[in-house]
């Protein structure tokens, strides 16, 4: 079997997104759903049920007050950071452990990186028009999901992708692709498709590293430079390092200064001590 | 003790045994400051350039910026005895991603400033490891001064 055959063929056995998730999204899409219908659906992921009150009562979603019951979560929290917290507790499970050793990862560092990245792409929805909030973050939660399934492989050959990446002063997915036949960016798109969701989600995680997304469609644009951003802060940053590719001229056509991502970095590290507790899901 | 330096954040001892620490240095620059008399040692990762962006923020948090924070550093050194003209003086960080254009030259500005701050102020730089696309990881021993650094793609070496 071809090494990118093997790569592919882990995809088959990776296990399914939580159902329960697109159930709810479904849900929460008819603002007319209670919470009754809600607390339906997710009882039966008890998993999701612990998280989803753990998660409300983390700093960072700001509640008046703590909550000690699902009704009473699905009450207060309101739709929108619902499916923000429904989101963050699926993909939690598939962050954990050593997947980003061979990206010379900590344990842990894959997942609040992906969770600034969320962080960060749904605040920069504002620059950038026509990119729900919601798909933003979770997005920014999965763009980097192909590393997971990579990292082994990437562990493999990590000494010839260092050398490539220093020799020929490429980006780290230019030696992924050249040496595993396939990089994270793209296999995180496979990913998705498998887990179906949304087309758009699909592109943006599959062009993230793109140097042209900023050209490309808004969803894929933002990703992007929320990732090139949290890379640039250090926040969850491998043996990658920066060694990746943006062409920064696409930033124009949003009208988006270097102040304005300056002033990003100083909100996201606020945001990221309030989001804290959502690191040790 | 191994003390850990975070984003926008500072730490000064005099203890012989302790190491200062900061991760993953990208765009961020840090600063390592070492007093061989004194034997007092200083750790700065700051993340802007400017403090002018946010006053607010600059008020709560002065580390996070070049400006604010590198005088803040010195500062705090001397209260544990060091002295300006016998501090050793090392700079590390500022990478940036790979954008011709420059708009994510964060790095580059991080480092422009302190150059110019330095200058002014009449501080020279000992050893300085910045730019590139690498992320480092730099440390110091506040009883001998030796300070690591680690550079992805280059490993760790003594700076």
């Amino acid at each position: 079997m071809s090494r990118i055959d093997e790569i592919l063929s882990l995809v088959k056995h990776v296990q399914p997104f939580p159902k329960v998730v697109q159930r709810v999204m479904e849900l929460l899409d008819d603002p007319e759903t209670d919470a009754k219908a809600l607390a339906e659906v997710i009882q039966y992921d008890q998993v999701i049920t612990a998280n989803v009150l753990k998660i409300c009562n983390a700093a960072y979603f700001g509640l008046p007050r703590k909550v000690s019951s699902l009704n009473e979560a699905l009450v207060i929290v309101g739709h929108d950071t619902l499916k923000d917290v429904i989101v963050t507790s699926s993909s939690a499970r598939f962050y954990k452990g050593a997947v980003g050793d061979g990206y010379k990862l900590e344990q842990g560092e894959l997942w609040r990186h992906s969770v600034a990245t969320a962080i960060l792409a749904k605040h920069m929805v504002k620059y950038i028009q026509g990119v729900d909030p919601g798909v933003a973050y979770t997005v920014g939660l999965l763009h980097d999901i192909g590393k997971r399934f990579l990292s082994t492989f990437v562990a493999d050959d990590f000494k010839q992708i260092m050398i490539k990446v220093v020799k020929d002063q490429c980006s780290f997915v230019e030696a992924e692709k050249e040496l595993l036949g396939i990089d994270h960016a793209e296999l995180g798109g496979i990913i998705l498709k498998k887990w179906e969701f949304p087309e758009e989600m699909q592109l943006a995680v599959l062009q993230h590293h793109d140097p042209d997304a900023l050209k490309k469609e808004p969803l894929t644009a933002l990703i992007s430079l929320s990732n090139a951003l949290v890379i640039s802060m250090g926040i969850g940053v491998g043996a990658d390092g920066l060694a990746t590719k943006l062409q920064g001229e696409g930033l124009r056509r949003f009208g988006i200064t270097p102040a304005n991502l300056d002033l990003c970095m100083a909100n996201l590290l606020e945001e990221m001590e309030r989001a804290q507790e959502l690191f040790h899901l | 003790m191994k003390i850990v330096v975070g984003i926008s954040d500072m730490k000064v001892s005099n203890q012989p045994d302790d190491v200062l620490i900061t991760y993953s240095l990208g765009s961020c620059i840090g600063v390592v400051l070492w007093d061989p008399v004194a034997k007092v040692g200083g750790l700065l990762h700051y993340m802007l350039p400017d403090s002018s962006l946010d006053k607010e923020k600059a008020q709560d948090k002065p580390f996070m910026f070049a400006d604010s924070g590198i005088p803040l550093l010195f500062k705090e050194t001397y209260k544990y005895g060091a002295v300006k003209n016998r501090l050793i003086v090392k700079v590390v960080g500022g990478s940036q991603i790979m954008d011709n254009a420059g708009i994510f030259n964060i790095g580059k500005r991080n480092h422009a400033v302190l150059r110019k701050m330095f200058w002014k102020n009449n501080i020279m730089i000992a050893k300085e490891d910045v730019g590139g696309t690498g992320n480092r990881t730099v440390s110091l021993e506040i009883g001998t001064g030796i300070t690591r650094l680690k550079v992805s793609g280059r490993g760790e070496f003594e700076l």
